[in-house]
């Protein structure tokens, strides 16, 4: 496990998101409830979820270039034309600073 | 052979393919053919027919063939179109990066679209996979763009950046940077107008216009702010060519006293005598080697003009009056009033009316009218409003004046379904003779307000594109 430092809390409002540029890169979300984290590549092309619309009712990301919905908290796919879930990460929150938990 | 398990000639028949022996039926690419250099392939325009018997200029007169013929509209669309200047859209309508606005150059779909570094860039609105409509909104604001059909994305400046099944169908063979949208490779900025043109050799724009520039600062140029349009646009459709408006706006003050007389009524102010200053008598029209022309008249008119400006009448005889006068001095600023004007082939605009088209050719026997109100930036808010009313109510789909005018042009083409119709010999002959190039005031080659100088420079240059293949 490694803890990779993604942003401040005051980096993202809700609603807002980054990209973390890995290998491979990952999406960090700003919902009304805190902070989450997926695989920032859409499942079904080259797209980053980073750059998507987030919904901060359904808690939904839009993949910005074919549309695909998914679930941020879990990474369920709600909408095609992805038909696969993406990846998510765990999120830590050490004083002010968000970190994501890799594998590496 | 077979392929998927059905039948197919040639391969194995021909002895041209061997079977490899991984199960494969030919050797895969690491990487996919690019496109060919030129992405353009040749014209199938017809090139037989020789326009120079159908037009007679230097005695005024040409062949209604010219309106009513697919032949000749198909090499419109070569020499004509895939060639000069064509308007696109006004840069007030595109404020912030992404914005984007779907138009047409004559029957190809365009994006326009402002780009993060300011500029703005314009590109076929087609996906180079199978062909497919790229945007299919009218206007706003995109991160991307994404064909409906397959999904292939580009960025807003028409680059291809996502392919659907890049790894599993394309093998990442496919080299996406050679695919981007078709570039419309000569965009320019005039005064707040975008031009685009197909000619990477095209001449400048303002080199393009001539002497036509002048008069075009004239309208276009008059106050510190600049200009802008207001309230979108409006779109319709006439059963007409596009040559008829187009002819028009660049040479016809003619018609107006006729066409226009019961609107001219409606328009003028209660209780007004009908004297000599009522409407515009005095006047001078430009006729440009390019095939651009202007009419206007020379003196104020106590009549339609004023109704129909309203509020603004005041500031176009005040602030900027006086803006104009300091930016281009005494003629331009106090010489010009209730104008008419093309620039070649489909830009025209009513300087003192406000209302600025494009006539969208659809076939030989259709347009689009798309039109704009535009006003000055530093209008009041009533004035502005002022000039978007004056505008409905004379040139928009409802106006008084442009019913007129769009009465003609359908009855023409109508009557051009006549077979003799069509063999039928029109006159432009009016002024013929009267050109000179020696006005005091204004530049190039000038005559009457009431003469078709304008017309027969519209028709040469018409002629001149449509019988050269090449440069």
């Amino acid at each position: 496990m490694a803890l990779t430092k993604a942003c401040k809390i005051s980096d993202l409002k809700p609603g807002e998101a980054i990209r973390l540029n890995l290998k491979p890169p990952i999406a960090v979300y700003r919902l009304d409830e805190g902070f989450y984290a997926t695989a920032d590549t859409c499942s079904h092309a080259e797209a980053s979820l980073a750059a998507g619309d987030i919904d901060l009712e359904e808690c939904t990301v839009e993949c910005p270039y074919h549309g695909s919905l998914f679930e941020v908290k879990t990474g369920r796919v709600l909408s095609m034309p992805a038909v696969k879930p993406v990846k998510t990460y765990p999120v830590k929150i050490i004083d002010d600073e968000v970190f994501v938990e890799t594998e590496a | 052979m077979k392929i998927d398990g059905i039948e197919v000639d040639g391969g194995a028949a021909n002895g041209a393919a061997t079977q490899p022996t991984d199960g494969y039926l030919c050797d895969a690419p690491d990487v996919l053919t690019t496109q060919p250099a030129d992405a353009i392939s040749p014209s199938s325009a017809s090139a037989s027919i020789d326009v120079s018997q159908l037009i007679n200029l230097d005695d005024g007169y040409l062949s209604a063939r010219i309106y009513n013929d697919q032949a000749i509209y198909d090499l419109e669309l070569e020499r004509i179109f895939s060639r000069s200047w064509l308007f696109l859209c006004h840069e007030s309508q595109l404020p912030k990066p992404g914005d984007f606005f779907a138009t047409y150059m004559a029957e190809d779909p365009i994006l326009v679209v402002r780009q993060r570094d300011g500029s703005i860039a314009a590109f076929m609105n087609q996906c180079r996979h199978r062909g497919m409509r790229l945007c299919r909104a009218d206007l706003g604001n995109a991160k991307v763009f994404m064909c409906s059909y397959h999904g292939w994305t580009y960025d807003i400046g028409g680059k291809l950046i996502s392919v659907p099944h890049e790894e599993d169908g394309y093998h990442r063979a496919l080299n996406k940077e050679s695919w981007s949208t078709l570039k419309v490779p000569r965009v320019e900025n005039y005064k707040g107008l975008i031009f685009g043109n197909w000619d990477p050799n095209a001449l400048p724009f303002t080199e393009y216009l001539g002497d036509m520039a002048w008069y075009m600062e004239a309208f276009f140029d008059r106050t510190d702010a600049g200009t802008e349009v207001i309230g979108g646009l409006h779109k319709w459709v006439l059963k007409c060519n596009w040559k008829f408006a187009a002819e028009q706006f660049a040479s016809d003050m003619y018609h107006a006293e006729v066409s226009h007389s019961s609107a001219m009524m409606a328009l003028m102010p209660d209780g007004l005598e009908l004297t000599a200053d009522s409407f515009g008598r005095e006047g001078t029209q430009f006729s440009d080697a390019n095939g651009h022309g202007t009419g206007f008249f020379t003196a104020p008119d106590k009549g339609p003009l004023k109704a129909m400006l309203g509020e603004a009448i005041e500031y176009i005889r005040g602030p900027e009056r006086d803006q104009a006068i300091r930016r281009l001095g005494e003629v331009r600023a106090k010489r010009i009033f209730g104008g008419h004007m093309n620039v070649f082939p489909t830009f025209s605009f009513l300087p003192g009316t406000f209302t600025m088209r494009v006539w969208h050719p659809r076939g030989p026997g259709e347009i689009e009218v798309w039109a704009w109100a535009l006003v000055e930036k530093d209008m009041t808010p009533e004035q502005k409003e002022a000039i978007r009313i004056g505008v409905m109510r004379t040139f928009s789909p409802s106006g008084m004046l442009e019913q007129d005018d769009g009465e003609n042009w359908l009855e023409i083409q109508r009557v051009l379904r006549g077979y003799m119709a069509r063999r039928n010999t029109l006159n432009v002959q009016m002024g013929l003779g009267h050109e000179r190039n020696d006005d005091p005031r204004f530049p190039g080659k000038v005559n009457h307000v009431y003469a078709e100088t304008a017309a027969r420079g519209f028709y040469r240059r018409w002629a001149e594109l449509m019988s050269q293949p090449r440069w």
